[in-house]
């Protein structure tokens, strides 16, 4: 007998308008999809198409407009600012495109940065820990202007899996890399997020990065329409989500 | 909250390390260090001036009376610790060698003088020796003018009232002498102990009795809180160094406003210095407080750890520069020991208080709205990089430093005058600055355009940056505008003082030359090649009434005031003299000149502002003056400014010529002999006996002395100043320049040569410079305007000069740290560079 793993993500007609100065406008058309547990999706789509707001309103750094997104059951629509952050502490993980890691911390302190904040005791043991697993054990003590963007990527990647989060959100995590150094990043992100059953969201316009997720979505003017590919079982090649 | 301290603690070190705080912490030490160097220097330097001109009223404070004081009084003043001595003065006639004279009789007590030393010498018109006892009984001394008019020598007898004494020395300086050049009558010192035995202190006799008290400052205000509700204003007049309206305390109290005014503009640098700052470690922030909210971090541990960081850097600023301040004051001190009697030993809490306050303040305050900034920065900048802080009201921002810099000068200066006259400046400063910008856009939308030139490139910078830079370009105007301030200050106050007694002052005063010596003693006097000044006829009088009413009250209250320096020479006789030539230092604040006078004019006299003012006589009055058998109407027509601080001869009454051609004057003349040709004075005169002469050269000395070591001192403020000013300037440089270095990159990313990068920086700084120094030089004028007509009592004057240099120097400095920041940014290659901004 087979378990249907837990929907991790679900959302349900969530839209996004900004106001600008001809009006308001609407980034985000009603968008409703779920993410389960443990499966990896890739949100992509052409530059400006939405896919960095998106990615912005599931891990609440950003609100939604209309509708309601749910983290692990927790509904991030009615939370307000600090009880986001501590859901973001407690459940997510982060990787950028540009690393952003605290230029005035070392490389080890900027991995133990989240444990801090999430008040772990042991937070230099498990930082040194993972270091070692993204391969960085010698360059602790280096500061990120000493690294180059790949080692940068990597202790980012670190960070991200410190505190052990539910859901991952990558934003263009190979953007600014070079091909050899994107292989050692994709690699590691995969691989850590296989073994510690993490839910990954990421955003990309690589279709070879997107191809290594069980899911892809793509995001056109607003609105999303879900990829599948030859092995699923669709008469359809496409399918609107919402 | 652990997790927050050992948080902020490592980002604390490790920016410091890496230099990211170093501009803000800068801006810190030099605020504590300046501040506290200043004002402990200047705290110390006033202790050692008013120590020095106490010696001009023989004593720290004075209490004045027309009768004896109550036994209690002084015995309180003895158990609160204090020094005390009493002093009797009286006008009395002395006779000797079958003559008479009136003199100026002082009967001292034990222990005069508290302050300043007494001098005589055994002969008239000798070099004075310090002598440290007084007449014994049975003995006076005498000024060298007595024993010339009574024809007497050291061993005659004179007699005064009842009593006879026996001259046994010549005075040759007392302490609190004043500073008039007729200070009166020669003086007459006896003991105390005497005084009974002359029978002079009889019921109308005019006497002051002066009761003089030294000791700890704290001391002295405990005694004058207890004494004050016991005075009586109409009796007793209590007088401090700080009322002395004598040169040396009009110098002093002057260069105590200015060292005042130094600290005050330090503590405006620091602010401005700590503001640009914090706002600069604002910005650097963002991106780390994003990354922590990300991250999961609450408002409230971002909040902490800022706090805890701000803290740190703080704490480490005020000790780092209070250590420098201590340094640079010690090396400050050491240079000018020489000439400064500036004693090390004392250390005052005060200025260490006002340091770390102006520290704690000032980083608080300043940093306050752009921690408020930084604690909004949303987490989404992370993705959107472009998104800043969501507040962004300048006018709170402005509102509340202004609020905090007043405060801290009110607080400071405890002179609501001086802070607000500061304060006003700042504001009219920055609102003229903020009209500047929007100039300094809409010019640079037309300039900007066309071919990228540097100057173009410089030009769109300056309209694209335009509000960023007002911060900027305030905080350069401000701190030029101080610079200036301070530094015109000096120039015109030290200019002044000098002016009063330039080289070759008149140290010697002849007066009684009778017409028939006149022209002898100019022939003798070249002949030894001394250069007597102009002669002034002199006619002795009596003042009897005004528009016909006389005037009894007036004079005696006059006479009683013998303390009055400056003034001493009225009373029921008054010396007039005639001259259609205005003299120097002598302006006319009310009608006209003598020499507007007209055949059949009723015949003018020209009155002395003050003397004016105090017996009620206005343009019009008629003043009658009996000279022998004769009586004199004059009309008053004009009222004079007199500048009492020049030592020649000035008069309270100056009459129409004509008016006073049937009299026969004596003359007055003054002359200039080097202090080491003193010994030629009794040679000189020595045909003369009948001319009294009097010696002022001691007074001058004194007065220079103090002028020299008050303005080396003003001098060495000066210089902490423009140091402190300067350093302001380059951290405010260096600051912009890292906001310019992400411009730079892309620029040399594109191919840009480093010669066009770098004259398009320096085209920037060189316009900023301009119109910082420009508006600095406009907002100068004003606050010096306000400062020397409302606070030092100067005479204001447009400085054109510097409305040509200060653009200039500005452009020039503002340009070369410019250029430098910008050089040491082209040293390092394009991708360095880059990866700096990250």
């Amino acid at each position: 007998m087979t378990t249907t793993p837990k929907v991790m993500i679900e959302t349900k007609d969530i839209t996004k308008i900004v106001s600008t100065s001809e009006g308001e406008l609407q980034i985000l058309q009603p968008i409703s999809f779920n993410v389960k547990a443990g499966e990896s999706v890739a949100i992509v789509g052409a530059s400006g198409s939405g896919k960095s707001t998106l990615l912005s309103l599931l891990a609440g750094l950003d609100q939604v407009s209309e509708g309601e997104i749910l983290l692990d059951g927790a509904g991030l629509h009615s939370m307000d600012e600090e009880q986001r952050a501590r859901l973001r502490g407690e459940k997510v993980g982060f990787i950028f495109q540009s690393f952003m890691l605290v230029q005035s911390l070392t490389a080890i302190e900027n991995i133990m940065l989240p444990a801090e904040i999430a008040g772990l005791e042991n937070a230099k043991q498990l930082g040194q820990e993972i270091l070692e697993q993204v391969g960085l054990g010698h360059r602790g003590n280096h500061y990120p202007n000493q690294l180059s963007g790949g080692e940068q990527q990597r202790v980012a990647i670190a960070r991200a899996f410190i505190t052990k989060p539910k859901i991952l959100f990558a934003d263009e995590p190979t953007g600014n890399l070079d091909s050899a150094n994107s292989e050692k990043v994709e690699k590691l992100l995969f691989d850590l997020n296989r073994d510690s059953d993490t839910t990954l969201v990421l955003v990309t316009h690589d279709p070879e990065l997107a191809s290594q997720c069980q899911r892809q979505l793509h995001m056109h003017a607003g609105e999303l329409t879900e990829v599948f590919t030859e092995s699923d079982d669709v008469s359809e090649s496409q399918k609107q989500v919402g | 909250m652990n997790n927050a301290l050992s948080l902020a603690w490592r980002l604390f070190k490790h920016e410091a390390k890496r230099g990211e705080l170093t501009i803000i912490l800068f801006a810190i030490v030099l605020s504590v260090a300046s501040v506290l160097s200043l004002s402990l220097f200047s705290e110390r330097l006033q202790s050692a001036l008013t120590a020095k001109s106490a010696d001009f009223i023989a004593a720290d404070r004075l209490l004045d009376s027309n009768k004896p004081v109550d036994q209690a009084w002084i015995d309180r003043a003895i158990e609160e610790g204090l020094e005390t001595t009493r002093q009797v003065y009286a006008r009395s006639m002395v006779f000797g060698n079958e003559d008479m004279t009136l003199t100026s009789l002082r009967a001292a007590d034990q222990g005069y003088p508290l302050k300043g030393t007494l001098k005589t010498s055994e002969t008239p018109f000798g070099l004075g020796e310090e002598t440290n006892y007084l007449p014994n009984k049975g003995e006076a001394w005498a000024e060298s003018r007595l024993f010339q008019t009574l024809g007497i020598k050291i061993g005659d007898k004179i007699e005064v009232g009842d009593a006879e004494f026996i001259l046994t020395r010549v005075i040759t300086e007392v302490p609190d002498a004043g500073f008039s050049v007729f200070g009166g009558n020669p003086k007459v010192l006896i003991n105390y102990s005497e005084l009974e035995s002359t029978n002079i202190t009889g019921p109308g006799s005019r006497i002051t009795y002066t009761y003089f008290f030294a000791g700890d400052k704290s001391d002295l205000e405990d005694y004058y809180d207890w004494l004050k509700p016991q005075l009586d204003r109409e009796i007793h007049d209590w007088d401090s160094v700080e009322d002395d309206s004598s040169p040396i305390g009009r110098s002093v109290g002057r260069a105590e406003q200015y060292f005042l005014l130094a600290s005050l503009l330090a503590i405006v640098l620091a602010a401005v210095s700590i503001a640009v700052a914090a706002q600069r470690y604002s910005q650097r922030h963002y991106d780390p407080v994003a990354i922590m909210k990300t991250l999961g971090a609450s408002r409230k541990l971002v909040q902490r750890v800022y706090l805890y960081q701000i803290s740190f850097i703080t704490f480490f600023g005020i000790v780092l520069g209070t250590a420098a301040g201590l340094a640079i004051q010690q090396v400050v001190v050491s240079a000018i020991a020489d000439t400064v009697d500036v004693s090390l030993d004392v250390w005052h809490w005060r200025p260490l208080i006002i340091a770390v306050f102006t520290g704690v303040t000032c980083a608080v305050l300043f940093s306050l709205y752009p921690l408020l900034k930084l604690f909004s920065v949303p987490p989404l900048r992370v993705l959107r990089r472009d998104l800043g802080a969501g507040m962004s009201s300048r006018i709170i921002q402005f509102g509340a430093m202004g609020s905090a810099i007043l405060l801290l000068m009110w607080a400071y200066s405890q002179n609501i005058k001086i802070s607000l006259i500061l304060f006003v400046s700042g504001i009219a400063l920055v609102c003229a600055l903020l009209v500047v910008t929007f100039a300094l856009i809409w010019v640079g939308r037309k300039l900007g355009q066309g071919k990228m030139g540097a100057w173009q490139l410089a030009w769109a910078r300056i309209k694209r940056r335009a509000m960023d830079n007002s911060v900027q370009l305030i905080s350069f105007s401000i701190t030029i505008m101080l610079l200036l301030v301070v530094l015109v200050m000096r120039n015109d106050m030290v200019s002044q003082w000098r002016d009063q007694l330039p080289q070759g002052t008149p140290n010697y005063f002849l007066t009684n030359i009778t017409q028939d010596k006149k022209d002898n003693l100019v022939e003798h006097f070249s002949a030894s090649d001394v250069q007597p000044d102009g002669f002034y006829p002199v006619v002795r009088a009596r003042f009897e009434a005004i528009n016909d009413e006389k005037i009894r009250t007036a004079v005696s209250k006059e006479d009683e005031n013998a303390q009055n320096r400056g003034r001493n020479g009225l009373g029921r006789e008054a010396n007039l003299t005639w001259t259609d030539v205005l003299a120097k230092g002598n302006k006319i604040v009310e009608g006209q000149w003598l020499d507007k006078w007209q055949p059949g004019d009723p015949y003018g006299v020209s009155i002395e502002e003050r003397i004016a003012e105090r017996l009620d006589i206005k343009m019009g009055d008629t003043l009658t003056f009996n000279i022998g058998s004769e009586v004199v109407d004059v009309e008053v027509t004009s009222v004079r400014e007199v500048n009492w601080q020049t030592m020649q001869p000035n008069f309270f009454f100056v009459l129409q010529p004509q008016a006073m051609k049937e009299f026969t004057p004596t003359y007055i003349t003054s002359f200039h002999l080097p202090t080491e040709q003193k010994s030629q004075v009794t040679e000189l005169m020595r045909p003369f006996a009948s001319v009294t002469l009097i010696d002022v050269d001691a007074r001058i000395n004194q007065v220079r002395d103090v002028v020299d070591q008050v303005s080396l001192a003003v001098e060495f403020i000066l210089i902490l100043v423009l140091v402190a000013g300067s350093l302001v300037l380059i951290a405010q440089v260096q600051a912009s320049m890292d906001e310019r270095q992400q411009e730079l990159a892309i620029l040399r990313t594109l191919g840009a040569k480093g010669g066009l990068i770098r004259a398009s920086v320096v085209f920037e700084f060189l316009i900023i410079g301009v119109v910082a120094g420009g508006m600095a030089a406009v907002a100068n004028e004003l606050t010096l305007y306000l400062l020397q007509s409302q606070v030092f009592q100067m005479e204001g004057k447009m400085h054109w000069e510097y409305w040509l240099l200060a653009p200039t120097v500005g452009a020039v400095v503002v340009g070369l740290l410019g250029a430098a920041g910008c050089w040491r940014l082209l040293t390092l290659n394009t991708s360095q560079l880059l990866r700096k901004m990250v």
